[in-house]
């Protein structure tokens, strides 16, 4: 009979390894079981082409806390993030373009030839939105309180957050009020005058969503974003290697503090005995008994694929059943022979290899954004999607051979549910995300070496996303925090007792922080010490 | 010297109105001053052709409080609620979904489409009642102050939390639900027909610039489940003589207790001396005194055109300029020489009697939406009918019959054109979409009477055409209606007071803006702040 584990991990993700590491560090024994024959998950750096690396699905973090980084020592393991001063460049169809910077003031002086309207309203927003993320940090790192019955420390908490919130100007507070509910397309108006600019911020609030910039409550996402980096230009960034560099130092990391990390071993099942989870069973029969199961997977997968239904009861798989997780968007990688060239840097000359080495947004207008989404209410991909684009190898040479670079390209919208099959349309999406970059690099397609095309099919296939869903569910008012992923089980723990998720389809999240594991990790403890 | 009215209440519409009667039965002297030549605002009742008479805006009544027609023992001044029974909703493929207020049979009618659906739907009627004995206290309290807690509003903060901590799970689950998503979504997890989902998504949009799966539209659908009408749970219901009949029972309640209404009285400004409001001036330079003066009309005109920019902190005129109103619907009110004869029910009916919604489907309602989001009305647009004479023959000549159409989306701001150029048009689209389910309607139409944005911009002083005067979207509501620190119905002018629908809880015929606002009124004068 197998050793008993303390922990099994179901799927090596940022998340699950984050999680393997506290929990190791604490002198627990865990062991990751990754069904792929590498780890990362969706933070994994993948060859796409003879000599072309890229990120494979999402290609920036979160930003990923730096407070992990530190509790973890991820230097140590050859992690090194790159925090490019250009955050963001968008051409616009005229010919010019909008550059943000790391640095507000820079930013604003530039916008000074554009609008003085936007350059001083870029500031306030700057302004308000550093204060609001000040208030919203602690949430990330908690454990949302209970409903039912908040305990002690968790009302102390979420007082702490009240203080701070009392803290703020009033009328920051009441923005903060106000703007969770917005239409982020009403939001950005509030502050700018200029299309691009508005379209630019708008499009913080909509990615990786099924929400265009007129559907309310997508300014949320833009403040929890504020949460882990207030910059108004939004986070850029990106790690030295690709993002498999991230998890790859996490696995060594996770391996140092006494963690197994398998890869290559698929979990069939999650095993258990009177209500309460007993290990798991892989997919070649072996057995792995622990006293903990944790599933990085997203809920749905985990709870509706994993687990005997007969364990749950038929509301709470109702419930799960209805978290919404239909994915948005797809995936495009270029191999490309040379750096192409933007009509609107052509002046620029010399220095256009650094307006390129942050994002690149794609998205002339609000309008624009919203007729993309409209396309995918109807079960179409957008004909003119927006892309959110970067060219690593401007910053990271090693990912392409020399003088070639790579293009890596999330585009929305690519509805999980399309009206026919994606692998007939995988090329046309292609094209249509091609075209709408080539619209302001007309050098473009003579660049293409090789063309690499993820679906949200292909995602939920090859990285177990159900529906697709980059960020394990739709991160929408109605499944934050306290709801993340249902009402009453936000607390990491499932209704099947040693059953826990740690995952982005729990507080606070998607998007590569490192924070939902670390939480987990910390429930996951306080139960294995009360037993 | 002490000035002639205590209060003058500007504008008399049914919360101006209610708000009157409330402070003269306390005693106060009270003057209403009214634009038009007729009282009711948008709840009114107007001859528009001869021998028709139309509920020319607002058509349905179900949210008037019911504490408000005992109060005001408004049955005894005339007001009769006659019942609307159900909602027909012809299809595009010939068949249709009519749901009436008898519930087995509507259970019937739904298992025609889905078994499934037939069961959810009393499991859905039981959670939403839920849910509306829920909130409905809301609706008559005033919103406290998040930033600055006094302890009145730390009580109410505590009373909602209590309240919802007492929710069992399964409704905590769903109030959440309710407050945040959007009315298809909510939907989604309890049915599957397709135009049972769009016909009660509708009522998620209605007066909003929201589509059916914007978040935040689920809300409404409550309101559906609070209409009480003579304490018949969620029942609508047309008003004898139109809907300008709750106006008048409610003016002539006003006058009982001793309210002054005076019509044909456009007021130019509001008076301040230093700082202070003191009275009104009229359109025709005559002043009038008061100590206070309380606007049933919305922001934009009490502050922007009554009192002016200059005289208002930076911060608060900047929340009322970007207060949203979008107005986004229109009306069509038809007299019509018979009935209109559906494709999918032929010939008259008990079908004719309740609503007739055009929502065949989610996807039909959603690109209605799109199109108002680039600045155009909806080509096919939503419509919900209604032909009150079937129940009320009063309101036209023998034989004939009034048709009420309210039609979204018709958005205020039109891209590349006007109201005034497109008003024929708008008509017409309406009257084609109509036609598609009801093919006679064109040869019955003796008279249309079509209500743009515009209209109701220019004829009810409704700013930008918003029926519920500004959009009842999450940001504009509870302590954030109309502007963020002002959900009290004070207003940063001393002894200027709001009692309009641009106040908590909102719009809709019900009486309680004007309600709560009086009784704040009078809390503050005991306290010596007036």
């Amino acid at each position: 009979m197998a050793e008993k584990r303390d922990v099994v991990i179901i799927g090596g993700g940022p998340n699950g390894l984050v999680a393997a590491c506290y929990l190791a560090k604490a002198g627990l024994r865990p062991v990751v079981l990754e069904k792929r024959n590498v780890v990362g998950g969706i933070a994994v750096t993948e060859e796409f082409a003879p000599g072309f690396k890229a990120s494979s699905v999402l290609h920036a973090t979160g930003p990923f806390l730096p407070s992990i980084a530190r509790d973890l020592g991820l230097e140590k393991h050859g992690l090194s993030f790159i925090q490019t001063e250009v955050r963001v460049f968008a051409p616009a169809p005229d010919g010019r373009s909008i550059t943000l910077y790391s640095d507000a003031a820079r930013t604003a002086r530039e916008l000074e030839r554009v609008s003085a309207h936007d350059a001083k309203g870029y500031l306030s927003f700057q302004d308000t939105l550093g204060r609001i993320g000040k208030v919203l940090e602690p949430l990330l790192t908690m454990t949302p309180p209970s409903i039912d019955d908040p305990s002690l420390s968790e009302l102390w908490q979420l007082l702490g957050v009240g203080r701070k919130f009392r803290g703020l100007p009033r009328r920051d507070a009441f923005r903060l009020l106000r703007w969770g509910p917005m239409a982020i397309a009403d939001l950005v108006a509030e502050f700018f005058e200029t299309e691009l600019l508005r379209s630019i911020v708008a499009a913080r609030g909509i990615y990786g969503t099924s929400a265009g910039p007129w559907s309310a409550g997508t300014s949320l996402g833009l403040i929890l974003q504020a949460a882990s980096d207030s910059n108004a230009a939004g986070p850029a960034t990106f790690v030295r290697g690709g993002m498999g560099a991230l998890t790859q130092a996490l696995a060594a990391a996770a391996r140092g503090l006494g963690a197994e990390v398998r890869t290559g071993s698929t979990v069939a099942r999650v095993v258990t005995k009177d209500g309460a989870a007993t290990g798991v069973v892989l997919s070649t029969g072996e057995d792995v008994p622990a006293r903990a199961v944790v599933s990085n997977a997203d809920p749905k997968r985990t709870l509706l694929g994993l687990v005997d239904p007969v364990d749950l009861d038929p509301d709470f798989l109702h419930k799960i059943r209805n978290y919404r997780a239909s994915g948005s968007i797809a995936k495009v990688h270029l191999a490309l022979s040379g750096l192409p060239e933007f009509s609107a840097l052509r002046s620029a000359g010399g220095n256009a290899s650094g307006t390129l080495s942050g994002r690149i947004h794609i998205g002339p207008d609000i309008d624009y954004l919203e007729r993309a989404h409209d396309a995918a209410k109807y079960g179409d991909f957008s004909p003119h999607p927006y892309c959110d684009v970067t060219i690593p190898t401007v910053t990271d040479p090693s990912l392409a051979p020399s003088g070639k670079h790579v293009m890596s390209v999330v585009a929305q919208f690519a509805p999980y549910k399309l009206k026919g099959d994606w692998n007939a349309k995988r090329e046309a999406l292609g094209d249509a995300v091609v075209d709408a970059i080539a619209a302001y690099a007309p050098n473009l397609k003579g660049l293409v070496a090789h063309r690499q095309v993820l679906t949200p099919v292909d995602l939920e296939e090859t990285y177990g996303l159900t529906g697709g869903h980059v960020f394990h569910g739709e991160p929408a008012l109605d499944q934050l925090f306290t709801m993340r992923p249902l009402l009453g089980w936000a607390q990491y723990r499932t209704p099947i007792r040693g059953l826990y998720l740690c995952g982005s389809g729990t507080h606070p999240g998607g998007g590569v922080t490192g924070a939902p594991g670390a939480n987990a990790s910390r429930e996951i403890q306080k139960d294995l010490r009360g037993r | 010297m002490s000035a002639k009215y205590d209060v003058i209440v500007i504008g008399g519409g049914h919360n101006g109105l209610v708000h009157a009667a409330y402070l003269a039965k306390a005693g106060k002297k009270v003057l209403v001053l009214e634009r038009r030549h007729v009282v009711g605002g948008a709840a009114v009742t107007e001859e528009v052709f001869p021998g028709f008479k139309f509920s020319v805006c607002s058509y349905v009544v179900s949210l008037l409080r019911p504490e408000i027609i005992r109060d005001l023992d408004l049955p005894r001044h005339g007001l009769e609620i006659l019942p609307l029974d159900g909602t027909f909703t012809p299809m595009l493929n010939g068949d249709y979904l009519w749901r009436v207020n008898d519930h087995g049979k509507t259970r019937r009618e739904i298992a025609r489409h889905s078994k499934l659906d037939a069961d959810a739907y009393d499991e859905y009627g039981k959670a939403m009642a839920d849910m509306g004995r829920f909130v409905k206290p809301i609706l008559s309290m005033t919103p406290p102050d998040p930033t600055k807690l006094t302890l009145k509003g730390l009580q109410d903060l505590l009373f909602l939390g209590k309240r919802f901590q007492q929710l069992s799970g399964e409704d905590k689950y769903n109030q959440v639900q309710l407050m945040t998503m959007s009315a298809v979504d909510f939907l989604d997890q309890w049915f599957e027909t397709d135009v049972l989902k769009a016909t009660m998504s509708a009522s998620g949009i209605i007066g909003t610039f929201l589509g059916v799966r914007s978040p935040g539209t689920a809300y409404v659908l409550l309101h559906h489940y609070m209409g009480e009408i003579d304490g018949a749970f969620r029942s609508w219901g047309f008003a004898r003589g139109g809907t300008g009949a709750i106006s008048d029972a409610i003016a002539d309640a006003a006058r009982e207790a001793g309210v002054e209404i005076r019509t044909k009285t456009p007021i130019a400004k509001i008076k301040l001396v230093n700082g202070k409001a003191k009275g009104v001036v009229l359109e025709n330079g005559d002043e009038i005194d008061a100590t206070v003066m309380s606007s049933s009309v919305d922001p934009r005109l009490t502050f922007m055109k009554m009192i002016g920019e200059s005289e208002l902190p930076g911060d608060f005129v900047e929340d009322i300029q970007r207060y949203k109103f979008r107005g986004s619907s229109g009306k069509v009110n038809l007299a019509l020489d018979a009935l209109p004869d559906f494709k999918s029910i032929p010939g008259p009916g008990a079908h004719l009697r309740g609503a007739m919604s055009i929502s065949p489907s989610v996807e039909y309602m959603e690109r209605a939406y799109d199109d108002a989001k680039y600045g155009r009305f909806s080509r096919r647009p939503y419509i919900d009918m209604v032909i009150p004479t079937l129940t009320d023959p009063s309101l036209a000549p023998p034989g004939k019959h009034v048709m009420s159409c309210f039609v979204q989306y018709a958005p205020y701001k039109l891209k590349d054109t006007d109201w005034d150029k497109e008003k024929e048009n708008f008509g017409d689209t309406v009257i084609d979409t109509i036609a598609e389910h009801a093919p006679n309607i064109k040869s019955i139409i003796k008279h249309r009477q079509i209500v743009t944005p515009l209209d109701l911009e220019r004829e009810w002083g409704l700013s930008e055409g918003n029926i519920f005067q500004g959009e009842l979207s999450l940001e504009q509501l509870f302590f954030l209606r109309p502007a963020p620190g002002w959900a009290q119905y004070r207003t940063p002018i001393k002894n200027l007071y709001m009692c309009g629908s641009a106040t908590h809880p909102g719009g809709g015929i019900m009486g309680a803006n004007g309600k709560n606002a009086a009784e704040k009124l009078l809390e503050d004068w005991k306290r010596g702040k007036v």
